[in-house]
């Protein structure tokens, strides 16, 4: 597929602060994707790059090959929703969405035949004469979203579209958007820092942390295969501990956190190094599993409680401050606290790296 | 790296965008061209330091305290004389707005925090009272508080109402106090400037919430100590805003010298030099007007980390829940009435004498004389039928109609660009456009008038072209002087909206233009009106430029002369007759009254369209 976008070593300061630190990203037509990281990693700023609100310090921006960077944001066909919604609120919905087209000059039935249609699509029939203050929030989003529709952009950015909407209407709403990106093949950048909402909807994730990006792959290679010790830990429910590499292969470590040793995949780990564990929560059991590589964890149960699918257990590493959460299945019994029990945990689900401390930090203050 | 964005901003418009360059740097040119320039190149020319070492100028030995007070007995009479001092030209000036400063930070904030944090019977009269001195009444004014305390043969109105009511009938004496030179000036300013310190305390007041102070009467805290430790800290900036400004307008104040007939202060000399044209003693006047900005501006830089001059053309916001006030015990009430509220209607005592003497036929002996009843509009009549009165309101209306064109325009480019431009200069317009407001008019007035008579475009705005160069002179000083309310007033709304609003519609392929248009001007223009309103109630209630600049063509007996309201305002007040019958200070009244009831209507108008929850913050 062709690229739509590309961004090539872009850094911008704001100040003292350092937004971006020199990103670079392609990105394909048609697809959805998804630039994640936590709040202040530069998202926002990249996608006002992208959009021409900001002119980075350094670097370039291309839309199909063209380079953009210099372009104000009127001259290039890239449209943005905003977190608000930003619906100008002496304008009926109508005006709003009608907005765009009268910019492009089309006779007044063609934009009325337009505007409906739109409106039709996102199931907003009837409310073309309110104004903005008397919708809901799921309205208010879908009208934003018909505005930027509406003129049939290339390229539709997305800053958390979602965000101000509570969690059903969140959920609802995003399934809507896959269909519609699907249905009108736009490619659509999609800033979020909710990583269930990145992973469900795009088609490729770009992780981001402190204006770098950390990983660009599909959301099962990212939450598979990560490279990094961030992406890791950010990607699902983790736990982190610290330990001293006892023995390093190619692709497998031996780590010895505590009093007891875990068996990691290994990235770029050598013997006598100090060790970032990453353990995922999810596929633990009480007992081997059968056809798939497991690793033993063995500690005494601190919490245990049903979290909907799932029993969480809080598993504390003995010998250590470290504690690993886990998710068992409902069907299996599960342990109460004080009980000293033995996990098994998938060897895909656990990650070691070398220490990062300035990653561990932050993922210290995200939990 | 700013410089290559200037570059790019300005060399490919097209990329960048052309509006937003045009917004700020039009706006920048012009201050810099029409306001920075004459004003440095003026003051920076000051060479006459002789000042320093001629007593008229400075005076600090002890003589200048010897005649403070002076107090006779003749027969049943106490007669009390009170000059104040004098330390020459320079340190009058000082001394006296310090003096003016302190003495009305210490009414106007008691009195605000009497009546904005405290709940009694009576607040709303004492608060809607204390507002009446804020109807700017250049000179008549200054006129009625001289009828009150100076004349000394016969009574003056202060001295028969003490002598009529009190020492007589308990003590079978006469009491004739007077107030003269400094100490009349003093008394004049003091009451006429209070207000602003009151009107700014007041309105830091009101945005403090009310979650705040409830903590603190949780937490135990009382009386005195609560104001001290919550509420003295959030309203100090208020209060300074307030004395700052109180210090400026002191120091320009030429009401209160001449009608006092007490000369020795800067403004006075800075007045009369351009007033009357005295070119020979430009290098002095200039050393003068530097020192009345360097006097001015010192308080600002001292303050400054409590305050920006942008809070003095501000509409400030209401608290989100304002507080409603602590019930006043017994002592308050005490205290309330029987020191603040005589303070509080002494300070509207010019505004009520004015409306007086509006309906009278002449103001010589203690008490005005009141016109029949069927002659009661004799004053309001001759503002029309004598020409040089009538010309006087004309001018001011056809000076306005073209200052607030540029007023409007510049004002609101300048406004939407110091909220929205980041280009280099976007700090130095936010900056610029507040600046004049802490310069005293004077100093511009002369500045003005030094520059341009040197630099006029060919005649364009020379001060000696009678009438265009004036009239362009005028109008230049009106636009400068005044368009930092606009600025303020529009950057105020535009901020208040959030630039998604705007980028919205740039992704959508609008051009900043069409955004201006179509999203900025409808969701901004209340601030728009407010401010421009504003401005132009400054620029008809202006005196320093209007009284020198605009003498320069001819006086009222003339029926073409250039001076607006303000200069006829000056004239009445100060000459002794005119055809009509009544006193002309009469006439000055009922012109007065006219401007107030204008001035009234539109704070009224601009602080509604400023939206609920706002307090007008400014002079
Ligand atoms: N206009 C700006 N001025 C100053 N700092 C900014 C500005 N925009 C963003 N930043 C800073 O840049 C960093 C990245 O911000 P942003 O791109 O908004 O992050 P995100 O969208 O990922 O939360 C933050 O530290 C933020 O404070
Ligand atoms: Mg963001």
């Amino acid at each position: 597929m062709a690229t739509a976008i590309e961004v090539e070593n872009v850094v911008k300061r704001f100040g003292q602060t350092i937004a971006l630190r020199g990103v670079s990203l392609e990105i394909r037509e048609g697809e959805l994707f998804a630039i994640l990281g936590p709040s202040g990693c530069g998202k926002t700023t990249l996608l006002r790059i992208i959009a021409g609100f900001e002119v980075p310090d350094s670097g370039r921006v291309y839309l199909k090959g063209k380079d953009v960077t210099n372009v104000p944001p009127d001259k290039r066909g890239t449209v943005m929703v905003f977190q608000n919604w930003a619906l100008w609120p002496h304008m009926t919905v109508y005006e709003n969405v009608a907005f765009g087209l009268r910019l492009r000059k089309l006779p007044e039935a063609e934009i009325r035949r337009k505007v409906l249609q739109t409106l039709e699509m996102l199931g907003l029939r009837g409310l073309e004469n309110r104004f903005p203050s008397q919708l809901s929030g799921g309205q208010q989003q879908r009208v934003a979203l018909a505005r930027a529709l509406v003129v049939e952009p290339e390229v539709l950015l997305l800053d958390e579209p979602l965000s101000n909407l509570d969690a059903k209407l969140r959920l609802r709403l995003r399934g809507e958007l896959k269909q519609l990106q699907k249905k009108l093949g736009i490619t659509m950048v999609y800033v979020t820092h909710d990583q269930e909402e990145a992973m469900s909807l795009a088609d490729r994730i770009a992780l981001m942390r402190n204006g770098l990006i950390e990983q660009v792959g599909s959301p099962s290679t990212l939450y598979k295969k990560p490279k990094t010790l961030f992406t890791a830990a950010f990607l699902g429910r983790t736990s982190l501990l610290l330990g001293k590499v006892m023995d390093a292969g190619d692709d497998k470590v031996l780590v010895r956190a505590g009093e007891i040793d875990i068996v990691a995949q290994n990235h770029g780990l050598q013997k006598g190094e100090g060790a970032a564990v990453v353990i995922k929560a999810e596929g633990a059991r009480m007992e081997p599993h059968k056809g798939r590589e497991t690793v033993k964890i063995r500690g005494t149960v601190t919490v245990s409680m049903y979290v909907g699918a799932f029993v969480e257990v809080r598993v504390r590493i003995p010998g250590s401050k470290y504690e690993v959460m886990l998710d068992l299945p409902l069907d299996t019994p599960a342990p109460g606290p004080g009980q000293e029990v033995e996990f098994y945990v998938p060897l895909d689900n656990i990650h070691a790296y070398p220490i990062e401390e300035d990653v561990i930090k932050e993922i210290a203050e995200q939990a | 790296m700013s410089l290559e964005r200037l570059k790019k901003a300005v060399f490919h418009p097209t990329k960048s965008d052309l509006e937003i360059v045009i917004f700020l740097y039009l706006p920048l040119v012009f201050i810099l061209l029409g306001f920075v320039l004459p004003l440095l190149s003026t003051i920076l020319s000051a060479r006459g330091w002789e000042v320093f070492r001629d007593k008229y100028y400075l005076d600090l030995s002890w003589d200048a305290f010897s005649n403070i007070v002076e107090y006779k007995t003749i027969r049943n009479k106490i007669i009390i004389t009170v000059k104040g001092f004098d330390l020459g030209v320079i340190g009058n000036s000082i001394v006296n707005a310090v003096l003016v400063t302190l003495t009305a930070t210490l009414l106007g904030s008691s009195v605000a925090v009497l009546v904005g944090f405290y709940r009694f019977r009576g607040r709303r009269i004492f608060a809607a009272l204390a507002y009446v001195p804020l109807l700017m009444a250049p000179f008549v004014n200054a006129y009625i508080i001289q009828r009150f305390v100076n004349p000394t043969l016969g009574y003056n109105t202060l001295s028969y109402i003490i002598s009529k009511f009190f020492t007589e009938p308990l003590l079978g004496k006469t009491v004739i106090i007077s107030f003269k030179n400094q100490a009349g000036v003093f008394l004049a300013q003091v009451l006429m400037f209070y207000p602003i310190v009151y009107i700014n305390t007041l309105a830091a007041l009101a945005a403090i919430d009310a979650t705040l102070v409830e903590q603190a009467l949780n937490l135990g805290a009382r009386g005195f100590k609560l104001l001290r430790k919550i509420v003295l800290p959030l309203i100090v900036p208020g209060i300074l805003a307030g004395s700052t400004l109180v210090f400026i307008l002191s120091l320009e104040d030429v009401g209160g010298p001449i009608i006092f007939k007490y000369h020795k202060f800067i403004s006075y000399e800075v007045y009369q030099s351009v007033a009357y044209q005295a070119t020979q003693e430009i290098a002095k006047v200039a050393s003068l007007s530097l020192i009345m900005l360097v006097a001015a501006l010192t308080p600002l830089v001292v303050a400054r980390q409590y305050l920006s001059l942008r809070y003095y053309a501000r509409l400030a916001r209401g608290a989100p829940r304002p507080f409603y006030g602590l019930k006043l015990g017994s002592k308050g009430y005490v205290l309330a009435y029987l020191i603040v509220l005589p303070i509080i209607m002494a300070a509207a005592i010019p505004q009520f004498g004015i409306i007086v003497l509006a309906f009278s036929e002449r103001w010589v002996g203690a008490l005005p004389d009141l016109l029949p009843a069927d002659k009661l509009f004799t004053n309001f009549e001759a503002l029309l039928s004598i020409e040089g009165i009538r010309r006087s309101i004309l001018n001011s209306l056809y000076y306005l109609g073209q200052a607030i064109v540029f007023i409007a325009v510049l004002g609101f480019m300048a406004g939407y660009a110091t909220a929205r431009a980041r280009l280099p200069g976007a700090t130095l317009l936010d900056t610029l456009t507040s600046t004049p407001l802490a310069i005293p008019g004077l100093v511009v007035a002369f500045s003005y008038f030094v520059f341009f008579s040197k630099h006029n475009l060919g005649g364009f705005f020379d001060p000696q072209n009678v009438p265009y160069g004036v009239v362009h002179l005028l109008v230049l000083a009106y636009v400068m002087r005044r368009i930092p309310f606009t600025v303020r007033s529009v950057f105020t709304s535009v901020i208040q909206t959030p630039e998604e609003l705007e980028e919205a519609a740039r992704s959508l392929g609008s051009r900043r233009f069409r955004v201006l248009a179509r999203i900025v001007l409808p969701l901004t223009w209340r601030g728009l009106i407010a401010g421009i309103l504003l401005s132009s109630i400054y620029v008809l209630a202006e005196v320093s430029v209007s009284v020198t600049i605009g003498a320069l063509g001819g006086d009222i007996y003339s029926s073409d002369h250039l001076g607006p309201i303000t200069f006829a305002l000056l004239q009445l007040t100060t000459m002794t007759t005119l055809v009509g019958g009544t006193q002309p200070q009469a006439k000055a009244a009922a012109l007065a009254v006219l401007l107030m009831i204008l001035e009234a209507t539109v704070i009224t108008i601009s602080s509604r369209l400023a939206r609920r929850g706002q307090a007008l913050i400014t002079v």
